[in-house]
């Protein structure tokens, strides 16, 4: 009895406190997310949507939630401290082809921003002379294409994992390296490499233009809060309009951000990393319309993981309305 | 200033020179100055730098050798494997600077069960403990400070991170490759470490300071700032110098950095922010391949020499300014009695010849000046008493002519009508004396009832003796003339007198006339005297005919000649001297005969007065002001004949 004395008060105290928050925020519905990253320009747009208002108006009490060190945004997926998470398109489907109950609810990014860089003092001046040579690695969902890349042309490549930071490559360490070139590309260049001094290879250009940043929830969160999620993602590519309009604002936004969870920042590199992200919104030659997944880009995506080498333990028969709920 | 003044002229030139040699010499000073201040603090800069390196280093050194010591022992097996844990503590609980240290071993190499194997020691609070860091969490492997010197082989010193304790401390890992030996085979085995804090560096850098603001601060091998002064505080781990030079637009900050970066020293300029061209100068750390800068605004260097600058030019300006006061003042000295001779000057020029010179004490110029004033003093006193002198002298004289002239003028006529009970003749003269006195004279007067003598002349030259010769002729002709002598007879009688005790060779030209008052015949002679005019009935004039004589007083012996006309009554005759033909305009044009017989025939019928007034008259409209040089004398005679 005593047990069932403290459930029921702890349900009328949750019944309660409930009832106090929604009449705090009447009409407003709940949404938290988790960006796939620690705060950086990368997620301007959903600052500016939440500092804006965007999401109130779009009837959106939204909280984000950043990943730490140790908790990545999937941990919160799943432990449902989020609703919905951002993260790359390869990295969704694969959490996909491991049958969690994913869905693809937004796409931001429409290209990969994916490249190898190397010194033009050091031993790779052709993707051909990766052959036999060190090509520093980010894991966690950066790999993937680079790998495909590497298989599709078989090269001989030693991968060297990198954690999160570009020493090893500005020491010599190792002789090409896979970097972001709206984070890392920018960060050597803000290490004193000038950019003619490097040698750029970006997959986009060797068919490998996989599109990144995209939007994702539980198959139940989805089903409880569709409407809401719909009004989320159009409220966000609200918010990266304004960005796009007000950068220096949208700037001094992320920076607050970045303060307040104690990172180095510095706006030159943030100011790089806005742009180059507000342009990888932006479809260009691919017929799609901003927020939504290209099914070719989808089918390409599929492609990379059935070809690789985890494709044993993946089931990748879905298809693309299976997978994504933001596509024609 | 008044006056256009000497000591203005001299002053206004002394100060432009001044004012030139002054500029002149500023800026040589001033360039030299500026030159020996860049290169000093050029080498301050330098010695800062080095000074915070060298201390730094102090520190760095010793901590190097701790892995280097470790490694060895691990391969030279020195340090048993389970102790490991104990001997990390104590190590670290001994090296104050030590803030921990690691063994971290290469997978399996350790222990071929376990993967992960990086014994750990560090310091907490108030004690250090020691621990098993690596875990599928941890995975070090992949860790800067493990994998870098993993992979280059060579000794790392990692980028600053900061405690993950959640302190604020700055740390620096040491990181270390050790070997160990594998069958035989020197093995690659895993990573020795040591974190530093980097507090104390903080502090070494910090306390730099060169000028005003002038500070120092160090970047890492990526640029990235590890000391900023608190004004920059914000850099500190986030910005790079590449940042930095990219969010402000300095590419110029972009190349030191990259020399910075690539362990180059320099000194360079840059325009950075509001604070103008900054100086930085920048050298490497040896140990960990970081950069120091030292930096300072270009306005600071200076700072010193422009306060330097305003003392100069203050105290060159006061001195300019007391250069002027006292150059006036000397100035004022040395020309003050020049002003004192010109107001002497206009003293003397008064009159007052014996005013008091100024003082002159000096034995220059101005005593010249002195000494002539003086000189002129006495000459002038001398020339005015001489002068005085003379005009008295000149006085008395003119006044003893003056008194001459009278008795002259006395000696002659001067009562009209001369002959009131004479009813046949009306007569007037006049004689008007040049300033000098004259020898002109005229005279009448009845021999007995009928007979009326008249005469006029003119003694050459002038004054005294002129007028005394006069006066004889006149006495002689009143004593000579009777009615029983006819006019030549009386001349020749006068002409004899005169002839003989005239030494000093002087004549007179002489007309003498005797009128029958009953008759009308007149007979006349004329001793080289201007031929009179004769009016006839008061209509026809025209000048006389007569023999020529020569004047009287020359030949005692000389015959001359009478004449004799009959005049009627009505008739008028007019006597002159030269003085009225020879009266002379301001351009010395003669009155002339014509001139006069052209006027005496206009008032023909004139009076003798009115006659003689018109004469006058036109002489005076002729000569026009000039003065008058010579006698004028004039004597007109109207005969009216006798009523019967």
């Amino acid at each position: 009895m005593r047990i069932a004395d403290a459930s029921i008060h702890n349900v009328l105290t949750s019944v309660v406190v409930s009832f106090i928050a929604l009449q705090a925020n009447a009409q407003l519905t709940k949404l938290s997310f988790a960006p796939q990253w620690f705060p950086q320009a990368q997620f301007a747009g959903y600052y500016v949507a939440k500092d804006q208002g965007f999401y109130k108006k779009a009837g959106l009490d939204i909280t984000i939630v950043h990943p730490s060190s140790s908790i990545s945004a999937f941990d919160y997926l799943y432990n449902g401290k989020v609703d919905v998470i951002s993260t790359f398109l390869m990295d969704g489907l694969k959490q996909r082809a491991k049958n969690v109950p994913l869905v693809h609810v937004g796409q931001f990014s429409q290209h990969s921003a994916l490249m190898i860089v190397s010194k033009k003092s050091g031993t790779v001046s052709t993707l051909k002379e990766l052959n036999n040579k060190k090509l520093g690695i980010w894991g966690y969902g950066f790999d993937d294409v680079p790998r495909a890349f590497l298989r599709q042309n078989n090269y001989k490549v030693t991968l060297v994992p990198v954690h999160n930071t570009v020493n090893l490559f500005l020491m010599g360490g190792i002789d090409a390296m896979t970097v972001m070139y709206y984070n890392e590309y920018d960060q050597m260049v803000n290490y004193g490499i000038n950019e003619d001094e490097m040698n750029t290879f970006f997959f986009s250009d060797y068919g490998f233009d996989i599109p990144e940043d995209g939007l994702y929830c539980l198959d139940k969160t989805y089903a409880a809060k569709k409407a809401a999620i719909a009004r989320f993602v159009k409220a966000t590519l609200e918010g990266w309009e304004y960005a796009s309009k007000n950068k220096e604002y949208a700037l001094n936004l992320v920076v607050k951000e970045m303060e307040k969870a104690h990172l180095p920042n510095n706006k030159a590199h943030q100011r790089w990393m806005l742009d180059k992200v507000i342009e990888l919104i932006e479809p260009g030659s691919k017929n799609v319309e901003k927020g939504q997944l290209l099914e070719q880009d989808f089918h390409n995506a599929l492609t990379i993981l059935r070809n690789s080498s985890d494709a044993g333990n993946l089931n990748t028969r879905f298809s693309l309305e299976d997978f994504s709920k933001a596509t024609k | 200033m008044k006056r256009n003044s000497l000591s203005f002229r001299i002053i206004s030139r002394v100060l432009l020179f001044c004012v030139i040699l002054f500029l002149l010499t500023f800026t040589v000073y001033y360039i030299f100055a500026r030159v020996t201040i860049e290169k000093s603090t050029r080498e301050n800069a330098q010695l800062l730098a080095e000074n915070a390196i060298l201390k730094i280093e102090q520190v760095l050194k010793p901590l190097e050798t701790i892995p280097d010591n470790l490694s060895w022992m691990m391969e030279s097996g020195a340090l048993p494997e389970d102790s490991i844990f104990a001997f990390l503590e104590s190590m670290v609980r001994n090296n104050k600077s030590v803030y921990g240290s690691a063994i971290a071993f290469e997978p399996y190499m350790f222990n071929p069960s376990k993967q992960y194997f990086a014994p750990y020691a560090c310091r907490t609070e108030n004690e250090t403990r020691s621990f098993q860091m690596g875990s599928a969490e941890y995975n070090y492997f992949i860790m800067d400070w493990y994998q870098i010197p993993a992979m280059i082989r060579e000794p790392y010193w990692t980028e600053p991170y900061y405690d993950e304790g959640g302190g604020e401390a700055l740390i620096t890992t040491y990181s270390v490759p050790f070997y160990l030996d594998i069958k035989g085979k020197r093995t690659f085995a895993g990573i020795i470490t040591v974190d530093v804090s980097l507090d104390w560096l903080t502090e070494i850098v910090n306390s730099v300071k060169i000028f005003d603001t002038g500070y120092a601060f160090l970047i890492t091998k990526t640029g990235t700032f590890v000391t900023s002064p608190d004004r920059f505080r914000n850099r500190i781990m986030n910005e790079t110098m590449f940042s930095i030079a990219k969010e402000s637009g300095t590419p110029e900050l972009r190349e030191i950095g990259r020399e910075m970066i690539h362990g180059k020293s320099g000194y360079r300029s840059i325009n950075y922010d509001e604070r103008g061209k900054l100086w930085v100068y920048y050298l490497q750390i040896p140990s960990t391949k970081w950069s120091i800068g030292v930096v300072f605004p270009d306005k600071e260097m200076f700072a010193d020499l422009r306060q330097l600058n305003g003392f100069v030019l203050l105290v060159s300006m006061l001195g300019l300014v007391l250069l002027v006061f006292i150059t006036i003042r000397i100035i004022r000295k040395l020309t003050e009695p020049l002003s004192q001779f010109a107001k002497t000057a206009q003293v003397i020029a008064k009159g007052n010849f014996n005013t008091e010179l100024p003082v002159i004490t000096s034995n220059d110029e101005m005593k010249e000046l002195h000494d002539s004033f003086e000189f002129m003093q006495k000459e002038l006193t001398n020339y005015v008493a001489n002068l005085k002198e003379t005009t008295s002298a000149k006085e008395k004289i003119e006044s003893e002519l003056r008194i001459a002239k009278e008795i002259q003028l006395g000696m002659i006529p001067h009562i009209f009508p001369p002959f009131p009970n004479l009813p046949e003749i009306d007569l007037f003269a006049s004689l008007v004396s040049a300033r000098e006195v004259g020898g002109d004279l005229y005279d009448f007067f009845l021999l007995n009832d009928d007979l009326l003598c008249f005469a006029i002349g003119d003694v050459s030259g002038k004054g005294i003796p002129s007028s005394l010769f006069m006066a004889v002729t006149r006495t002689l002709l009143r004593s000579v003339a009777d009615h029983e002598k006819g006019a030549a007879e009386t001349v020749a009688t006068i002409n004899k007198t005169l002839s003989m005790n005239n030494d000093s060779n002087m004549f007179v030209t002489f007309f003498l006339g005797i009128l029958d008052t009953k008759t009308g015949k007149l007979s006349y002679c004329n001793a080289g005297h201007n031929p009179p005019i004769l009016i006839r009935d008061g209509k026809e004039a025209s000048f006389f005919s007569f023999s020529k004589s020569i004047p009287i007083g020359l030949f005692d012996t000389f015959d001359y000649t009478e004449d004799t006309v009959t005049i009627h009554a009505g008739d008028q005759l007019f006597l002159y001297t030269d003085g009225v033909t020879e009266a002379e305009d301001i351009d010395n044009k003669l009155y002339g005969n014509d001139q006069l017989l052209k006027v005496v025939s206009e008032h023909a019928s004139a009076i003798p007065k009115k006659l003689i007034e018109e004469v006058n008259k036109d002489i005076a409209v002729h000569v026009n002001g000039h003065v008058q040089s010579d006698d004028l004398t004039m004597m007109s005679i109207i005969y009216h004949g006798r009523k019967h």
